[in-house]
Order: C-alpha cells, then structure tokens, then sequence
C-alpha cells in the first residue's frame, strides 16, 4: 500500500468515527458515566469503616500476584462494555450502507477517487479493530478514574496501597485480553458481519427486518424442501458458543485466530461482502 | 452471466445468497456440521448446556 492510498484509508476510517461518534464514542462514554455514579452511590452507602477493610481486602487480594494472571478476573467489569459494542456494531452495520443511500451521500463518495471496496472494507475495519479500541480507551479512562478514587481514599484513611497497584496493573493488562476478544470476536462473527452489510446495501426500506426474515424464511425453505438443518446448525455454532472467541489467557491467541472455523467463516463472510461491495453499484433510492 | 448477475439488485442479491449457501451447505454436508451447544469453557469453571445436570451437582 503506497503512501496516498494509506492517507486515503485511514480518511475513510475517520469519516466513519465522526459520523458515528455517538455509537462508538458516546455510547461508552455515557456507559462509563453510569458505572461511575453508580459505584459513588454504592460507596456514599457505606460507612467508613466498611470502605477501609473493603480497601485492605482489596490492597492484599492482589498483592504480588502476576498481573497476566488476575487480569481475567477484571474482564467481567467489561461485559456491558462488550454487549455496548455488539448492540452498536449490530446497528452500525445495518444502517452504514443503507443510510448513504438514503441521504443520497454516496453519489457524492463515488464521485471521489475511492473505490467501492475500499469503502466497505473502511467499514469492516471500523467494526472489527477501531470501534473497539474507543472502547478499551474508555474503559481504561474509568480504570483510571477508580483507582485515582481509591488512592484518594486509602491517603485519607491510610490503608497500604501496594496491593491497590498491582490490582491496577491486572486492570490494564485485562485491557489487552477485552481488546483482543472483540477483534476475534469480530472476526468469527464475519458472516453476520457481511450478512448485515449485504442487506444494508440493499434494503430501500427497513434493512434489518429484512436480513432478519430472510435469514429465518432461508432456514425455513431449507428445513421445508431439503430436510436439513445445516444453516441452522451453523449459526447455532458461530453464535452460542463463547469459548470459541473469548480470550482468557494470550497463549490462545494464535489458535483462536488461525483455525479451520475461523477461515472458513472469513471465507464465507467476504462472499457477502463481496456481494455487498457490488450491491452498492445499485445507488437508487 | 456478469450481465446477468449485475442486472438490478434482486439477481445480485439471489446469486450471493446462493453462494452463500451453496458453501455454507457443501462444507456441512462433508464435515457432518453439527449444532455446537452452549460449551463456555474457561479458566474458573466449565459449562455445557449438554450437561446442565452436571454442572448444577457440581455447584452443589
């Protein structure tokens, strides 16, 4: 990739930040929000003495244990966080295509010197590796914030902020473990990824309902006439089954990205979006 | 057939629904693909919706 191309893409991902700030900015943010009021209220709750062991049970839990190893343990506090993310990356990837056409605004991106592909490619980059990175930026922000909270606490009621420290420590390293989740995440859910892109670029009206009943009346002609369960059967597979892109330790890596299941949904997704990059050739409204 | 196949948005999208298709039932059909159920495992504790019974004595 020379050098202009690479300003080109990394323009077409900035154009998708600023024009979906809201979901993947300011949903995080207003979720850190409330996280936040809501562990002051739980704290004003208590009284003094509860805050003090509650601080040095804390301070010796996580004292002098390996960061990489308690960082799991800080991966719950990122669960709405992650749920965030799905909702807006579900919203995002069936109105991005769809909503272009419908302010007539991709008459006026084709007529710029990018190509269709690097357009929906942006987008998929967008979901799978930037949108979470915001995400992980916020989520460090609230880290931070806590522990700034809990260092102010332990001065005043001077608890021993040794183990506070290590606690922190765990907290950023599980950053890498949530960040890496969603990018795997993203990846073994590429099929829905390019499902979603695929209706969005062809919908004139409610895309949504449309990827949804098309998918179940497919399942159903398949059930009806065939006999078999096989579509089914797949998406059952790519979707209930988090251990198959959930990491927990980063000596798993390697193997959740590089396996047979996984190229094979990567190979069956970029047909969609094959057939969603081509769709969009289709600018009529 | 690329005429064909881009001639409005309705073939197009029919021939990657097809594809899709095509792919997703070929592989099941060789594999022998079946639904995989809630399996969660991880460091702290395992869970299979297979074997809930299990699992619930387990807690126990």
């Amino acid at each position: 990739m020379d050098k202009f191309a690479a300003i080109q893409f990394y323009a077409l991902l900035k154009r998708e930040i600023l024009e979906h700030r809201n979901l993947f900015i300011g949903a995080p943010a207003v979720l850190a929000l409330l996280i936040l009021v809501a562990s002051i209220w739980v704290a004003s709750q208590l009284d003094q003495a509860e805050i003090v062991s509650t601080m040095e049970y804390l301070a010796v839990l996580f004292d002098g244990l390996s960061p990489f190893d308690m960082a799991p343990f800080f991966m719950i506090v990122s669960v709405p966080f992650i749920m965030t993310l799905y909702v807006c990356c579900l919203i995002y990837l069936v109105n991005t295509l769809f909503q272009e056409r419908k302010d007539m605004s991709v008459l006026f991106w084709q007529s710029m010197p990018v190509s269709n592909f690097k357009t929906v490619l942006s987008k998929i980059v967008t979901v799978v590796v930037v949108a979470p990175i915001f995400y992980i930026a916020i989520i460090f922000a609230l880290y931070l914030v806590g522990m700034i909270w809990l260092t102010v606490l332990g001065l005043t009621n001077d608890v021993d902020l040794v183990g506070i420290g290590w606690m922190f420590l765990a907290a950023v390293a599980s950053l890498f473990l949530i960040y890496l989740s969603a990018v795997i995440a993203s990846l073994w859910l590429f099929p829905t990824v390019g499902w979603l892109l695929l209706f969005s670029a062809f919908a004139r009206k409610t895309p949504l309902l449309w990827a949804g009943g098309v998918f179940i009346l497919l399942g159903f002609l398949e059930s009806f006439i065939f006999g078999s369960e096989y579509l089914a059967n797949w998406a059952q597979s790519r979707s209930t089954n988090l251990n198959q892109y959930l990491i927990f330790d980063f000596s798993n890596v390697v193997d959740k990205l590089f396996n047979y299941d996984m190229l094979f949904g990567i190979v069956l997704g970029s047909i969609l979006v094959t057939g969603a990059v081509y769709m969009r050739r289709f600018t009529d409204w | 057939m690329k005429n064909f196949i881009l001639k409005n948005r309705f073939t197009l999208l029919l021939t990657a629904l097809t594809a899709y298709i095509a792919v997703l039932v070929a592989e099941g059909a060789i594999t022998g693909r079946e639904a995989q159920l809630l399996d969660f495992d991880n460091p702290f504790f395992e869970f299979n919706v297979n074997n809930l019974e299990e699992f619930i004595e387990n807690r126990q």
